[in-house]
């Protein structure tokens, strides 16, 4: 009875503490980029294109880099892993996570915000009228 | 109308059955359980024909129903017409009520037969009528007008010519226009997992609320053993579909969606993951306590697991609280959706664990009675770390809700989480289900154990090298490929030995073969997967990942899909992949679609990224000012004004189709010449007519327009434009297609081994119900 209450009990000692390890280490948590520069840790950044300083798509890296602008105002280059995303364009609010290196964010993903998901049905009704 | 009025009337129906079924608890007469089946009989009827009008009001394309435009066009197939039915928050929750109303019949029938219908049916028409509730407070026969009352409403006199209108109330003038078009389906829904995945996921939610209702039931009743020997096949049934709607799902993800892979834990994922690995374990307690009679209290607590986890899961992907940390945002909430579900979630857990720890201390204990080694044990630590999985899923899939209450800002999991957390528990699972099934109940001697398992044991060895050697060392992924080949041995050697016996017996096996398949598949192709991303010019064939890829052109298909045709060849065998890319107007983006090519030991995944003319065509909008000399490539253009006549002017005012043209000069050299480009407008729908220019040098240019302005003062007008130049050849020889190739190899063992389950999943359903059956003559 004994051996078999220790043993369960291992394996549920075990299996909380992966999983509260895994999730302050795995939890990619919301920063500016004065933060990304600061920590070794992935990160993700809020913020708006800037859509007057150039971007470029490298073919042959499959990179694909642009300057975004955090909300504390700080301007930084981002260079994704990838392709351009779709809507980026249309996107009022775009959120990249990765880990800051050298002179640039390096993002590994990207998500938009676009408007036209969030308003716009109206619109839609007079179209289709 | 009728619609809301058949959802009011079951919402009733199903409330009136809950009431007598749980009055003839109390006070049993023959005439209340009568009143209480009609209940619930009435209940499904409704529904049915709520459900009816629906799918009607769908097919015949009734636009002034909000639901039926927001998800559904014209332009639909049939089966995808149908789908739309289930597009939507509000026809998904018809949906599964309606489901969940039929499987009632189905209960009903076998509740009486087993002498158990009040108290199972009483708590499963509670919940069918909350689910009717939801649809009470939003269902999809809401009009346009009641949704979009700034945009549609009209007062006064009805202008000529519009056909697509309904008076709200012709005293007072009061009128509404009606659409058109529908909206349409989101093009990432428009194929053919969207008419069955859904389906199936919502037919395993209605499923797990049946062996809930048996334990809610049970404790009603007072009756705390008998109930879960006939809730077995049930719970398997659950098990079986949620199952195979996950999976279901998971080839969706792959195979349309380009998302790489079948798995990529995202919340909608998860969340039907974490019931079904509950039902699982449910399963195996609920084995457990047919064997010896352990178990009782804990059996309770398994039973309702699953459907908790349901509502659970449901609140997290359909009340919007995950917020943007999903890919999935096919459904706009709204507040409505949050509270009921939370609502829904409180009355049902108060209700089944209230009941549960009250009558805690009159559910009988049985004394256990095994050792360390012994089948009972190792099922249940097999069931708790089953549960264990699931719970850091659910933790994980939570976190946005965890961390908004820690720090303020809710934030998502990485991937890496999943993946470190659910291997280890992985690793016992896969071992657990090796090693319970050479144990026997009570008592093992080790010794005969050891001598069973040698066998297993080494032969899971080769799987496990054929791994190693596909490079890559990661000692847990190994020790993972290890028990689950041990467990793939293991359950083969059970079936060599009882193959005598009768084959049912076998359904434990056989499901746990599928599982240890399906985990080798899973590693080989996710893990040792190679991704090579490739830019292929016309004609030009290039070697990559062992195959030699030629790109052959592009064809526009029926469905304004571009699909490109890439030609793969291998030791001489040759095959042909067509991706497809195509411009969502309803998304505005590009939608890529992936093609497989299947061979027998991995899957070539094609995935176009882009396509480039590398001859150089060019485009560029320009604002042309009245009467201004712009240059474009050397072409001089000049807009120098409108043609819009008066007939054309009081069409516009009367809101009749009407069509204006502005004037662009081009001087090449000498020569000039004069573009009419157009503009026309239908029902409030413009569109910008191309004109193709074909300059001197035989260069081909493509004038569109794109916004017109026309000023009081004919000086200040200007348009603006887009000019494109074709690309010099039109054969598109230099075209570059650059893809994303991937390898997954043995991916094959992940579907056969999702048929293996499915297939011992049936087995043990049918032993089950054979044997809760003849317990009862």
């Amino acid at each position: 009875m004994n051996i078999k209450l220790v043993v369960g009990g291992v394996i549920i000692i075990l299996g909380i503490v992966l999983g509260l390890v895994n999730f302050f280490d795995s939890n990619v948590e919301y920063g500016d980029f004065a933060q990304a520069k600061k920590t070794q840790k992935k990160i993700q950044v809020k913020g708006e294109w800037v859509k007057d300083r150039e971007s470029s798509f490298d073919a042959d890296k499959i990179q694909y880099t642009f300057y975004l602008k955090d909300d504390s105002g700080e301007i930084l280059k981002v260079v994704l892993e990838g392709a351009k995303p779709n809507n980026f364009d249309l996107a009022n609010s775009v959120v990249v996570k990765g880990k800051y290196m050298n002179d640039h964010f390096h993002a590994t993903e990207v998500l938009t915000k676009c408007p036209s998901k969030y308003e716009g049905s109206s619109q839609q009704v007079k179209r289709t009228l | 109308m009728f619609g809301a009025a058949f959802v009011l009337a079951g919402f009733l129906a199903a409330l009136c059955a809950a009431l007598f079924y749980i009055r003839y608890l109390y006070t049993p007469s023959e005439r209340m359980l009568l009143a209480a089946r009609m209940g619930f009989i009435l209940a499904a009827i409704s529904q049915t024909a709520a459900s009816n009008i629906l799918l009607y009001l769908i097919l015949s394309h009734k636009f002034q129903y909000t639901y039926v435009w927001s998800y559904s066009s014209t332009t639909l197939s049939l089966p995808l017409l149908v789908s739309t039915f289930y597009a939507g928050q509000e026809g998904s929750f018809m949906l599964w009520t309606l489901f969940l109303s039929l499987m009632g019949i189905i209960l009903l029938r076998y509740t009486a037969k087993h002498d158990c219908e009040a108290h199972v049916m009483a708590v499963f028409s509670l919940i069918l009528s909350f689910l009717f509730f939801m649809s009470v407070v939003k269902n999809p026969f809401a009009y346009i007008w009641e949704t979009y009352p700034l945009d549609v409403i009209q007062h006064g006199a009805v202008p000529p010519g519009i056909e697509h209108m309904i008076w709200l109330d012709q005293a007072k003038g009061i009128w509404a226009r009606i659409p058109v078009l529908g909206r349409g389906l989101n093009p990432l829904l428009q194929n053919y997992w969207m008419v069955i995945h859904p389906q199936i996921l919502f037919l395993g939610f209605s499923s797990v609320a049946v062996p809930f209702s048996f334990a809610v039931g049970g404790l009603l009743k007072k009756e705390y053993t008998a109930w879960s020997r006939i809730a077995v096949p049930w719970t398997v049934f659950g098990a079986m579909v949620l199952g195979a709607g996950i999976i279901l799902g998971g080839y969706w993800a792959y195979e349309t969606l380009g998302w790489g892979g079948f798995w990529g834990w995202d919340p909608v994922e998860n969340s039907s993951l974490i019931p079904w690995l509950v039902c699982v374990a449910s399963i195996h307690m609920m084995l457990v306590q047919r064997q010896n009679g352990t178990f009782v209290r804990m059996n309770f607590i398994f039973s309702m697991l699953p459907f908790m986890l349901v509502l659970y899961s449901t609140f997290l992907t359909r009340s919007g609280v995950l917020g943007d940390t999903s890919v999935h945002s096919f459904v706009d909430p709204g507040m409505w959706a949050y509270w009921l579900l939370l609502a829904f979630i409180f009355v049902f857990a108060v209700l089944g664990f209230g009941i549960f720890f009250k009558r805690m201390k009159e559910i009988p204990r049985v004394a256990v009675q095994h050792s360390l080694i012994s089948r009972e044990y190792v099922l249940f630590l097999g069931a708790c770390a089953l549960t264990g999985a699931a719970l850091l899923v659910a933790v994980g899939t939570s976190s946005p809700i965890i961390t908004s209450m820690m720090n303020g800002k809710p934030s998502a999991m990485d991937i890496s989480y999943y993946v470190n957390t659910v291997l280890p528990f992985g690793i016992v699972i896969t071992f657990l289900s090796a090693f319970a099934q050479l144990l026997w109940w009570k008592n093992s001697k080790t010794k005969p154990i050891m001598k069973q398992m040698a066998l297993p044991a080494v032969l899971a060895l080769i799987p496990t090298v054929i791994v190693l050697l596909m490079g890559r060392k990661e000692f847990l992924i190994h020790l993972f490929v290890y028990t689950a080949s041990f467990s793939l041995f293991s359950n083969f050697q059970v079936i060599y030995e009882i193959r005598r016996a009768n084959a049912q017996f076998g359904g434990g096996a056989v499901a746990h073969i599928g599982i240890a398949l399906m985990c080798i598949g899973f590693v080989t192709s996710a893990r040792y997967s190679e991704k090579k991303i490739v830019h292929l010019e016309h004609d030009r064939p290039l070697k990559t990942l062992g195959y030699q890829m030629t790109y052959r052109g592009f064809s526009l298909r029926d469905d304004g899909k571009y699909a490109f045709t890439v030609d793969v060849e291998q030791g001489g065998r040759k095959n042909s992949a067509a991706p497809t890319m195509y411009y969502s107007e309803q998304t505005q983006s590009v939608i890529r679609n992936p093609d497989i090519l299947n061979f027998l030991h991995r899957d070539l995944y094609i995935e176009p990224l882009m396509l480039e003319d590398t001859s150089g065509g060019a485009e560029k909008q320009m604002t042309l000012p009245k009467d201004v000399l712009q240059e474009f490539e050397g072409l001089k253009l000049k807009f120098t004004g409108f043609e819009f006549s008066e007939e054309q002017r009081s069409a516009m005012m009367e809101g009749k189709p009407f069509e204006l043209y502005a004037f662009v000069c081009v001087f090449e050299g000498m020569k000039d010449s004069t573009l009419s480009l157009k503009m026309e407008s239908t029902k409030g729908r413009t569109a910008f007519l191309p004109l193709i220019y074909r300059a001197a040098d035989l260069k081909q240019y493509e004038f569109t327009l794109n916004r017109v302005v026309p000023e009081e003062d004919s000086t200040k007008s200007e348009v603006e434009i887009t000019v494109k130049r074709f690309s010099d050849q039109a054969v598109h020889k230099n075209d570059v297609l650059t893809i994303e190739a991937t390898v997954k190899p043995y991916i094959n063992l992940v579907w056969i081994g999702t048929v293996t389950l499915i297939f011992g999943f049936l087995l043990t359903i049918i032993r089950r119900a054979r044997e809760a059956m003849k317990k009862e003559s």
